[in-house]
């Protein structure tokens, strides 16, 4: 969050390591790190999914008022709560601080189809950008709080800050490109190596464990966006437990031999 | 396997006092009644949610008996009338369409107990039916260790029955004996032959049942070291693959029945400690193994095994070799531990009725287990089952600092660590072989509840 060289205030140092070796948070547990952390007048909060754009930029926070004040913090969510809806007017883009954010969209015969789950740093609305309204529906999975960003004044924003309007194409880039990961004929085992490694580079990238995490989403939700039924999301975890690739403890996992997933999720991830 | 040695009879007298048998944490008690039939029906959707979702387990419970055992400290109903069965059978059913279909169709089932009551005031045609009516609604586990079992009245149930049961798929049966001295057996209200409980047994084996237990008490009226000492010689004869020792814990205040009993002829604590010291003795001589909390069994017998291997696991039915399943409880007072949540049926049979009539799920109580309830209940199904406190294993997954977090837990427990109880090394806490018999002590140290201040005061059974 601070240039290089800056010294590291005391809130934003490695949290003291207990006795039991417990360096890193699992996911959706408060981190004092990535969740209790939400930034001041002159600190981003640690999840902020913008501060590396315009820390590239050059620019700290106090150069950042204009952004602070079209900064709204939402929140907290219960589980359930809509962020907006499919047909909603498109005003606004948001970051998930924490919890997370399921977008879904509702075919003609009134089946589900989940577009993707959306972690803390990550943006959601950004398909919105195209038109007037958001193309799908989002809601929150479990306790969501999100940092809210006025379209418009974003836009102008980035006409000011080049690094913005960058971040933004690469954010657009990347929520499409996950959208298209799935679209290959991969077979089960496949999907699900890569749905998990996918999770475990995003969580580790804000700070979470990479090893062990909790499936925030129902199962139903994930065998939904993998296309494959739950039956079988719940078979291949449990061969893949058997294995010894991974343990699983109600909604926990544990990647415990990340190289085998890797390598089975190495051509989704690719493609 | 656990050498198990008796503490001194000083050391057990100071630690006689009453606490839970932690077949729950939080226990009972905690339940409250803001927890109903919604909580229920998401406690089950957030079940189906689990990437892999758990097992199940499934109780019954039949609140009827033809006689009354003045002793019994559990829900029932007693009657002679077998027209109520059916009456029951009815509601039961109903519950069993509002609830199995709450759970998706791939949780399959590794557990089915009939308890009571007597289940056997049912006739084996009817538990056949209840079995079947299961089956049909929930999916059963094909593999070989799908357990079914039945706590049996030996003195209503015979050998032709026990063979329909068999047929029926039952496969474990545990007998309620208490004690063969007939003066006890008068004094308790419950007379009962020591050849018919042998006929049983063996219908049981006929049967091909893979497990028969036997339950005892000790610290009933009359109770004497000669006639305790001659009913364990006939139940060591009788070689069941399992036993179990409970401590007689007479409370009239809170359970009715006991009022029948006369104080006066309650064995003292000196004659208690003497009766648990003959039955661990005789017991291990004849080659059991202390599994934990009053139960013992035979080397060979899967439990001993289990709890070797560290798989023993514990609930409601007491000790199982099935690593942790959802617990559908079904009937009058049942109790369900789903995902993170215990929830209990209306203790009286009009109001569970009356839930069922209405089309309701009837929750008469629960609660939800919130991230220090569920540490505390790992740390207490730990010790109950493995005699030891994992500490290292707790700090990773809760991210605690041990030491820190159980500061007061372990301030009580020093005492116990004086004494010779328990030994707490760096990662790992362990109840010695002297503190085997005093587990629930070592588990009340940990129970948030008992050591709240504002509480109300709970009633329990004493822990010798």
């Amino acid at each position: 969050m601070h240039r290089c060289g800056s010294p590291v205030p005391s809130s934003l140092r490695p949290a003291p390591s207990h006795g039991g070796g417990v360096s890193e948070t699992t996911f959706p547990r408060p981190n004092p790190r990535t969740l209790a952390d939400d930034g001041d007048t002159l600190r981003f909060c640690s999840t902020c999914a913008f501060s590396q754009a315009c820390l590239d930029e050059g620019m700290d926070k106090r150069a950042l008022m204009d952004l602070h004040v079209l900064v709204q913090h939402v929140g907290p969510l219960q589980p359930g709560t809509h962020l907006f809806r499919e047909g909603d007017p498109f005003e606004a883009i948001a970051a998930v601080r924490a919890g997370t954010v399921k977008t879904y969209v509702v075919d003609p015969d009134g089946r589900e189809h989940v577009l993707g789950f959306h972690l803390p740093g990550e943006v959601i609305g950004l398909n919105g950008i195209d038109g007037d309204t958001y193309p799908c529906n989002a809601i929150a999975i479990d306790t969501v709080m999100l940092c809210r960003f006025s379209f418009p004044k974003i836009a102008v924003l980035a006409t000011r800050v080049p690094g913005i309007q960058k971040h933004l194409f690469r954010l657009l880039s990347r929520d499409i490109g996950r959208a298209a990961l799935l679209a290959g004929d991969w077979s089960a085992d496949q999907r699900l190596a890569a749905f998990l490694v996918g999770l475990s580079r995003r969580l580790a990238a804000r700070g979470f464990s990479a090893t062990r995490f909790a499936l925030t989403m129902p199962r139903t939700d994930i065998a939904n966006y993998l296309r494959l039924a739950p039956e079988t999301v719940s078979r291949v975890l449990r061969r893949l437990q058997q294995e010894g690739v991974l343990a699983v403890d109600r909604r926990e996992v544990e990647l415990q031999d990340r190289a085998r997933l890797e390598a089975l999720a190495a051509p989704v991830l690719r493609g | 396997m656990i050498a198990t040695a008796l503490p001194d009879a000083d050391l057990l007298r100071r630690y006689d006092r009453p606490g839970p048998r932690y077949t729950s944490y939080p226990t009972a008690p905690q339940f409250h009644s803001g927890f109903g039939e919604q909580a229920l029906r998401d406690a089950v959707a957030a079940s189906n949610g689990d990437p892999i979702p758990r097992r199940l387990s499934l109780y019954v419970h039949v609140p009827f008996c033809a006689s009354p055992c003045f002793y019994c400290g559990c829900n029932r109903i007693i009657t002679r009338d077998k027209a109520r069965a059916e009456a029951y059978l009815a509601r039961l059913y109903r519950e069993i369409d509002l609830v199995a279909a709450l759970f998706d169709r791939d949780r399959e089932v590794v557990q089915l107990h009939f308890g009571g009551g007597t289940p056997n005031f049912l006739d084996p045609a009817q538990l056949r039916e209840v079995v079947d009516t299961l089956r049909a609604q929930f999916h059963f586990s094909a593999r070989s260790d799908l357990d079914l079992s039945i706590e049996l009245d030996p003195r209503f149930v015979t050998p032709a029955d026990v063979a329909e049961l068999g047929a029926a798929g039952f496969n474990r049966a545990s007998l309620g004996v208490q004690d063969f001295d007939p003066e006890v057996q008068a004094a308790v209200n419950r007379i009962q032959s020591v050849e018919e409980t042998a006929a049983v047994v063996e219908a049981c084996r006929a049967a091909g049942m893979r497990s028969v237990n036997i339950d005892l008490i000790y610290g009933l009226p009359h109770q004497t070291l000669e006639g305790f000492g001659a009913t364990l010689a006939r139940v060591i004869d009788i070689r069941p693959d399992r036993l179990a020792v409970y401590g007689y814990a007479h409370l009239p205040e809170l359970f009715r029945p006991q009022k029948q009993i006369d104080a006066a002829h309650l064995p003292g604590p000196e004659l208690r400690l003497a009766l648990l010291q003959l039955a661990i003795d005789r017991l291990t001589a004849a080659g059991y193994v202390y599994i934990g909390m009053d139960h013992f069994a035979l080397p060979d017998d899967e439990l001993a095994r289990a709890q070797e291997r560290g798989g023993l696991h514990r609930n409601f039915m007491g000790y199982t070799t099935h690593a942790d399943s959802d617990l559908v409880g079904l009937g009058v007072s049942a109790i369900s531990h789903i995902g993170d949540t215990f929830s209990q049926n209306p203790r009286d049979l009009p109001t569970w009725e009356h839930a069922l009539d209405d089309g309701r799920l009837p929750v008469m109580r629960g609660m939800r287990l919130d991230e220090d309830d569920q540490l505390r209940a790992d740390l207490i199904q730990a010790l109950m089952c493995q005699a030891e406190i994992p500490v290292r294993a707790l700090e990773r997954r809760y991210a605690i600092d041990f030491p820190q977090y159980f500061a007061d837990a372990l301030a009580r427990l020093q005492p116990l660590v004086d004494d010779g109880l328990v030994t707490v090394a760096p990662g790992v806490i362990r109840a010695t072989s002297r503190g085997r018999l005093l587990l629930r002590n070592i588990a009340m140290c940990f129970d948030r509840y008992l050591n709240a201040p504002h509480d109300a005061p709970v009633r329990f059974s004493r822990a010798v």
